[in-house]
């Protein structure tokens, strides 16, 4: 009897994997196949994964317009918070949405699982080039002029936010270059605080960083990747936070906790530097400097240079194995592009169109009364123009992220430096690449 | 595994202690003991409860205040004014995700300790072939860890188009291997076999013995084991993160925590997160009270005598 | 349901009294005892059974499954196929140091909390089943209430608890820092200790609430006082009950993954292989489902190894 039931027991198992393995078998059609981009008949409903506030009356908007195509939104936590994994899931199992919100570190991992569609075959799309600003285009279509995966969304470019009434108060000049930032430091720390705080989880800002000075991560000639986190603008990079945070001129709080909101609400932390997103976080999480910010462009390597880096921003991107592509892109680049879905976004969830026309939003050209009655946003216009469009993010961000913030924390607590953190992440970033055989030049 | 059926005395009389146990002869403890014991249960208490009260109070406190104020003290007591905004934020859908809680957790855990109990019952008190082999595949089962099931589980319930439903957080959530150890533990210990023998030679069928008789003898087990389900489907956020994209079928936990994912794009949600949180304790402590009845000393069962 | 007619007129103690029993057939030499309620077995067995074979069984097979193939693709975007591969990701798994760190780091930890852990609980339950204590509905309630807030909570209320600057034990984590990779492994046992002493009190409690009293009263008599009756008499009656916490107190230990997960998000010592579930976790959101498959399998063995060893100690004991 004890033999019939694990026999039974085997059985089952062999055959329930046979059932599944079946069930998750990879999508047919080879990669960059621009699939053929019809309109369908009759009414159309669409499906939209999204964890951005305020997209459902963004998307009501279109819903009223558009009887004919409804979409539909789902939600949930944000991408790394479990939404990609859902996403990876999903496509596996054949069940994916039809549109899904993707961060640009995130396009080309889900381009190497063959996740999205190209929508170069799709109306308006390709020409809808030129209505978006130039870098945010090569974060889509990864290098390829005859493709396009996603549709921009949102942007992150970096600028510097400061305390001016501390500045002012202690005659310390405003840095314009790395240099002068850490003359200031040291003047900051003299009056007994900090003049920023050093991120050790927030690689994609680190990444902004080297982004701005010049430097990217990643390459791809189309047959190898090629990966260089020790480059030498991103040991650069590297070395100079960890000057900084030898000679304890910056603070180490874990970022996005209350230490460090409280850091910056109680005037313990001068600057930050960070995207135009961020005017909101310092708003709510410093809520009692209000009035006393301003914000600059951001240092720059070189007296006379004008570079900026980019951190987060988002796109539309269009699932492999959507039944409607035309009228999902149709509606990607509604939301991305219309001046009624981008002033509704940027009041809900603070987004920074990538569009070229949302850059021209009223809302845009306000005065900010926390940041003293600024008109913030031009400078993160001008930061936009800055950015380089050069910069590659890599098919396993998110393996590299974690490897590197490892790193980066034991650096803050003394164990080793931030350069052999990216030496490392490096070495088991081509593990990684190569544990999924993607190729990759060493 | 011997070791999990105890040696129970040969002669299992039933007597009936009274309630909270206090002895109805004369004391033999000492006041020493009794001030040490419950010292030690006072300091203890202090160390559970004194990060609830933090919750309490951060909970109650605007956002400005949150971190000048004092932690363990109120200031402007606004916890009704929170909990309404909270209510109201996105048409209600806080209420919504407790009612979903409430419902998977629920009818999930009543559901789930009743099989448990069933199954933990015969691996008692029924002598079988497999029997073992059924109990250390059980425990094999909870040896994997969760982050491994997720995506085949997920697979599972889209060869049958139920992702995204209600039955794809509810199914799951009715296995309960810890709940079959323990109804396997507690029946061999408070069933005693001369009642089902009893029962059998009555001509009762093996089924209505167990729902008549032997749970009877099982309630403290099986309110215990009802509780720890109740709260650890609850409380279970990974598999209706893997299972659910409609935010109207979220329970609780999912929904806190997505809110939490996004606090860096809107910080208000950091509050609705905390008072939540809070909100979302009261109903298990209210289940718990409600089933402190059925902790009592001695089998109240003894009605069957 | 009324209750059964049974005429179970033995006064309490007389169980005894021996009750005419059908005598059961000869069986012929060498064959298996016939299964009785064959029917009834399978009707408490198969609910739970064919539940837990759908969601847990299957999918383990698949995991075990995933775990033997890798990758294969062409070109920097090419489409990717699954081969048979063996035991490559084991091999990956094995040659992989941060993970058997974390193995080592759970053990150490697990040789700690748990006999902590548990000896509270046990200590707490004694309390609570004894005439030491008065208010015992309140304290059951108050030891419970931690295990009842949500992980996604203990986050805040931890890392503030801890910091340095706004916890209100602020004299004691300024001077301390319990985030620091010297404390924090004790930091989140601390946590975890804090979430599971109630919920391990209770299951021992509640097998102690089934000792028949009239134990005690023969210890009574004897003179026994309260730590003598929970020495001899209660300990070794709820010995199951302690062994099953026990196990899956290893098993949950060698599983950690909530408590870190979130102590990432404050502290500078929590990597993201901090322990060996964090690793998978980690691996399936790269995402490579396969490498994470093998770790899973062979974190699985390494628990089950232990709880096995564990289990054949205490059978020893026991059986002297």
């Amino acid at each position: 009897m004890q033999i019939k039931k694990r026999a039974a027991a085997v059985a089952l198992l062999t055959a329930a994997t046979v059932v599944l393995t079946g069930c998750a078998s990879g999508s047919t059609t080879s990669a960059g196949d621009a699939a053929a981009c019809e309109p369908s008949e009759g009414k159309v409903d669409l499906t939209f994964t999204t964890w951005i506030p305020g997209m459902e009356d963004a998307v009501k908007v279109w819903n009223d317009e558009n009887p004919d195509v409804q979409v539909k939104v789902q939600t949930g936590p944000n991408g790394n918070g479990g939404t990609y994994q859902n996403f990876f899931n999903q496509l596996k199992a054949g069940n994916a949405p039809d549109l899904g919100q993707i961060e640009y570190d995130a396009l080309p991992n889900f381009r190497v699982q063959d996740g999205l569609m190209d929508l170069a075959a799709c109306e308006g799309v390709l020409d809808a080039k030129n209505d978006f600003v130039d870098w945010t285009w090569g974060q889509v279509n990864f290098g390829e002029d005859d493709a396009v995966y996603a549709v921009p969304q949102d942007a992150g470019p970096m600028a510097m936010f400061y305390r001016t009434d501390l500045f002012e108060a202690n005659n310390i000049a405003i840095p314009t270059t790395w240099e002068e930032f850490a003359v200031a430091a040291e003047a900051v720390r003299a009056t007994g605080g900090y003049i920023t705080n050093f991120s050790q989880s927030d690689i994609n800002q680190f990444a902004g960083f080297v982004w701005q000075a010049g430097g990217s991560w990643f390459e791809n000639d189309g047959d190898n990747w090629t990966v260089d986190l020790a480059s030498p603008e991103s040991v650069k990079v590297a070395d100079y936070w960890q000057d900084l945070i030898d000679r304890d001129l910056v603070s180490t709080n874990p970022p996005w906790t209350d230490e460090w909101n409280n850091a910056y609400n109680t005037g313990s932390n001068w600057t930050w530097n960070s995207a135009a997103w961020g005017a909101n976080s310092i708003a709510s999480g410093a809520p009692d400097t209000s009035g006393k910010w301003s914000v600059a462009l951001s240092p720059q390597w070189a007296s006379g240079d004008n570079a900026a880096g980019n951190w987060g921003g988002s796109s539309t991107a269009v699932f492999k194995g959507s039944k409607h592509p035309y009228e999902a892109a149709q509606f990607a680049l509604w939301l991305n592009t219309s001046d009624e879905a981008l002033t509704m976004l940027n009041k809900s969830a603070n987004l920074y169109p990538a569009a070229k026309s949302g850059l021209e939003l009223p809302a845009l050209k306000e005065g900010i009364e926390f940041y003293g009655g600024q008109a913030i946003y031009d400078v993160f216009a001008e930061a936009s123009a800055q950015v380089s469009p050069d910069f590659i993010w890599g098919p396993t961000m998110t393996q590299v992220y974690n490897d590197t913030s490892d790193g980066f924390k034991g650096a803050v607590t003394g164990n080793g430096t931030l350069s052999d953190a990216l030496t490392s992440s490096q070495k088991s970033t081509i593990d990684a690449l190569e544990a999924q055989s993607i190729p990759v030049n060493k | 595994m011997s070791t999990l059926t105890p040696t129970t005395p040969a002669k299992p009389a039933r007597g009936i202690r009274s309630i909270e146990g206090k002895a109805p002869r004369a004391q033999r403890e000492s006041p020493f003991a009794r001030v040490s014991a419950m010292i030690v249960m006072a300091v203890f208490t202090l160390y559970f409860l004194v990060p609830i009260w933090w919750l309490l109070v951060a909970a109650s406190k605007n956002r400005s205040q949150f971190n000048s104020t004092n932690p363990l003290w109120f200031a402007d007591f606004s916890l009704f004014e929170n909990i309404g905004n909270l209510v109201a934020y996105r048409d209600g859908v806080y209420l919504k995700w407790m009612l979903n809680s409430a419902l998977y957790a629920g009818v999930g855990a009543l559901v789930g300790t009743i099989i448990a109990g069933m199954c933990g019952y015969a691996l008692a008190k029924y002598n079988f072939p497999g029997r073992e082999l059924i109990f250390n595949v059980v425990l094999g089962g909870v040896l994997v860890p969760a982050t491994a099931l997720a995506l085949p589980l997920f697979l599972i319930f889209s060869q049958i188009s139920l992702t995204n439903t209600f039955w794809s957080v509810f199914l799951p959530s009715l296995v309960s291997p810890f709940g079959v150890y323990l109804a396997r533990i507690y029946a061999s210990a408070s069933v005693p076999d001369e009642l089902i023998e009893a029962a059998r030679l009555d001509g009762a069928g093996e089924l209505r013995t167990f729902f008549t008789v032997s749970v009877r003898m099982m309630v403290p087990a099986l309110v215990t084991v009802f509780l720890f389900q109740f709260v650890a489907i609850w409380n279970n956020f990974f598999l209706p993160l893997i299972m659910l994209r409609d935010e109207t079928l979220f329970p609780v936990t999912l929904g806190l925590y997505a809110w939490n994912s996004q606090v860096n794009q809107i910080p208000v949600l950091r509050d609705y997160v905390l008072i939540g949180a809070l909100l979302s304790i009261i109903p298990l402590i209210i289940i718990f009270l409600l089933l402190q009845r059925f902790w009592r000393n001695g089998l109240s069962a003894g009605s069957v005598k | 349901m009324s209750a059964p007619a049974v005429p179970l007129t033995d006064a309490p103690g007389s169980a005894a009294r021996k009750r005419p029993r059908v005598a059961k057939p000869e069986k012929p030499a060498g064959a298996k005892p016939r299964v009785q309620h064959k029917g009834a077995i399978l009707a408490f067995v198969l609910p739970f059974g064919t539940l837990f074979a759908l969601f847990y069984l299957v999918p383990i097979g698949y995991a075990i499954y995933q775990s033997l193939l890798v990758i294969e693709r062409e070109g920097t975007f090419g489409q990717a196929t699954q081969v048979f591969g063996g035991l490559t990701q084991y091999i990956l798994v094995f040659q992989n140091g941060p993970f058997w760190t974390s193995i080592g780091r759970v053990l150490a930890f697990g040789a700690v909390q748990v006999p902590i852990m548990l000896g509270l609980a046990l200590l707490f339950a004694l309390l609570l089943d004894s005439p030491l204590v008065r208010g015992k509905k309140f304290f059951r309630l108050a030891f419970f209430v931690p295990y009842a807030v949500p992980g996604v909570i203990a986050a805040i209320m931890w890392g503030y608890l801890y910091s340095p600057n706004l916890s209100p034990f602020r004299a004691v984590t300024e001077n301390i820092n319990f985030l620091s990779a010297d404390l924090v492994l004790w930091a989140i046992a601390n946590v975890v200790t804090w979430v599971f002493v109630g919920y391990n009190m209770l299951i021992i409690y509640s097998a102690l609430l089934a000792i028949p009293t009239e134990l005690y009263e023969a210890a009574r008599i004897d003179g026994a006082g309260q730590l003598r009756i929970a020495w001899s008499v209660k300990i070794p009656l709820i010995m199951p009950a302690i062994i099953l916490t026990a196990i899956f107190s290893i098993i949950g230990t060698l599983q950690l993954l909530a408590e870190p997960q979130v102590f990432r998000s404050f502290s500078s010592a929590v990597t993201s292989t901090f322990t060996p579930n964090l690793t998978v976790y980690s691996t399936s959101s790269i995402p490579n489902f396969n490498l994470a498959a093998a770790f899973s399998v062979v974190l699985a063995l390494a628990t089950f190894i232990l709880s096995f060893t564990f289990l054949k100690f205490t059978q020893r004991k026991e059986a002297k």
